[in-house]
């Protein structure tokens, strides 16, 4: 239809094990026929036991209708959970990533990337990934001299100095607030730290933004076995016994953010 | 004490455009073709989900290089100028809490996605409008 992309190529969603070792072994995999993207027919091409779960596509998804846009973002994430589900961890692919040429072209580099793809999933095998927020709850209100001894001169002072003393109970109180969050986030990695096989800060980049209507506290990205969701829970547990703080425990997801950057034969 | 449990219910949608959008396997090669701009579509889902819900001084958060006017398009505001002192906030740009079907969180079919029908009779065709193509991989930030 228009001369942009290429002629051939095929979208990737997710790499997977195929040696039929995966939960569902053999049976999960006749079985895997997800639904992708823009109403797609995902398939999967494989060489030596590495499979891509990819499907025909010339060019990115692009537009600027949003809402297209984030159906065409679940509709991915859909795929790689039925691939995970029919063959176990998946290596996931950032949205919007194409393999120039056929299926040919995309075994060929299966085969040309066997030993790194091969590692990765050994690697991932039976790992997922959990998300933890820790957002605010209600006034952050902390007992501090300063604060106290700024509270009472503000009271008791005019109209001017009064302003230039509400800057610093307002500078005073946000320092605290970041000792707070640095504390905790401090606090909670230590206690996630020896549950799991790896623990990434994740930055305020939470798309809504929103939190639990609170301020965002901490965030991290954990790749834990699916065993220790229980224990990860537990010591959550303990930290929402602080009423000041909301926990947001999300998973399994397939393993985005440990997913590696794969060079090329280059 | 009730031992928390993780989610994966549909009040989850943030975790699922965050990880789609921004993390996987990125990879570096002249085969592979990634949207360059997967940045700019992150960032146009922010400001899309910024005027469904509180749109909350959102126009600081643009990485540099956004193509911010088509950002402010996507969000039916007025252009977003590029020198620091006009990075107004979304919200004084005016963009309404359009709040009809959105609320903050937990309002059950989130992953339902306020489809309107209409957007995607127009599929091939807006589909194929400009895509990107850039030869390699873009990495994160």
């Amino acid at each position: 239809m228009t001369d942009v992309g290429f002629e051939e190529g095929r979208y990737l969603y997710c790499v997977v094990d195929t040696t039929g070792e995966g939960p569902e072994g053999e049976a999960g995999r006749r079985e895997f026929t997800p639904e992708g993207i823009e109403g797609g027919e995902p398939y999967v091409v494989e060489s030596d036991g590495v499979g891509a779960v990819i499907q025909p596509r010339g060019e990115p998804f692009d537009s600027d209708d949003l809402r297209r846009v984030k159906r065409w973002l679940i509709a991915h994430q859909r795929v790689v959970d039925e691939a995970g589900q029919a063959f176990g961890t998946p290596l996931p692919f950032r949205f919007d990533t194409i393999h120039r040429g056929d299926d040919d072209a995309v075994r060929e580099w299966l085969t040309a990337e066997h030993a790194t793809l091969r590692e990765h999933l050994d690697e991932f095998a039976g790992k997922w990934e959990y998300r933890v927020t820790l957002t605010a709850a209600g006034e952050f209100e902390p007992d501090d001299e300063d604060l106290a001894d700024l509270r009472a001169r503000i009271d008791e002072a005019g109209e001017g100095e009064g302003f230039l003393l509400e800057k610093q109970y307002e500078r005073r109180l946000r320092e605290l607030e970041h000792e707070r969050d640095r504390d905790v986030a401090a606090d909670l990695r230590d206690r996630l730290e020896p549950l799991v096989t790896a623990v990434e800060s994740v930055e305020g980049s939470d798309l809504l933004g929103e939190g639990s209507g609170g301020d965002r506290v901490a965030g991290l990205a954990l790749l834990a076995d699916r065993e220790r969701e229980g224990d990860v829970g537990a010591e959550l547990d303990e930290v929402a016994a602080d009423p000041a703080i909301e926990v947001e425990y999300t998973g399994p997801w397939p393993p985005y953010s440990f997913a590696p950057e794969l060079g090329g034969e280059e | 004490m009730p031992e928390t449990r993780p989610t994966r219910d549909q009040s989850d949608l943030a975790d699922v455009l965050e990880l789609v959008l921004d993390k996987g396997v990125v990879i570096n090669a002249d085969v592979v073709v990634s949207v360059g701009d997967t940045r700019l579509l992150s960032v146009e889902i922010r400001a899309a989900i910024a005027s469904f819900d509180t749109a909350a001084e959102y126009g600081l958060q643009f990485p540099s290089g956004t193509d911010t006017d088509r950002v402010a398009a996507a969000a039916g505001v007025p252009p977003i100028r590029d020198r620091p002192e006009d990075q107004a906030t979304l919200d004084e740009l005016g963009i309404e809490a359009a709040t009809s079907g959105g609320g903050s969180g937990n309002d059950g079919d989130a992953v339902e996605i306020e489809a309107d029908e209409e957007s995607e009779a127009d599929d091939e065709a807006d589909d194929e409008a400009e895509p990107e193509e850039v030869p390699e991989a873009d990495d994160q930030d």
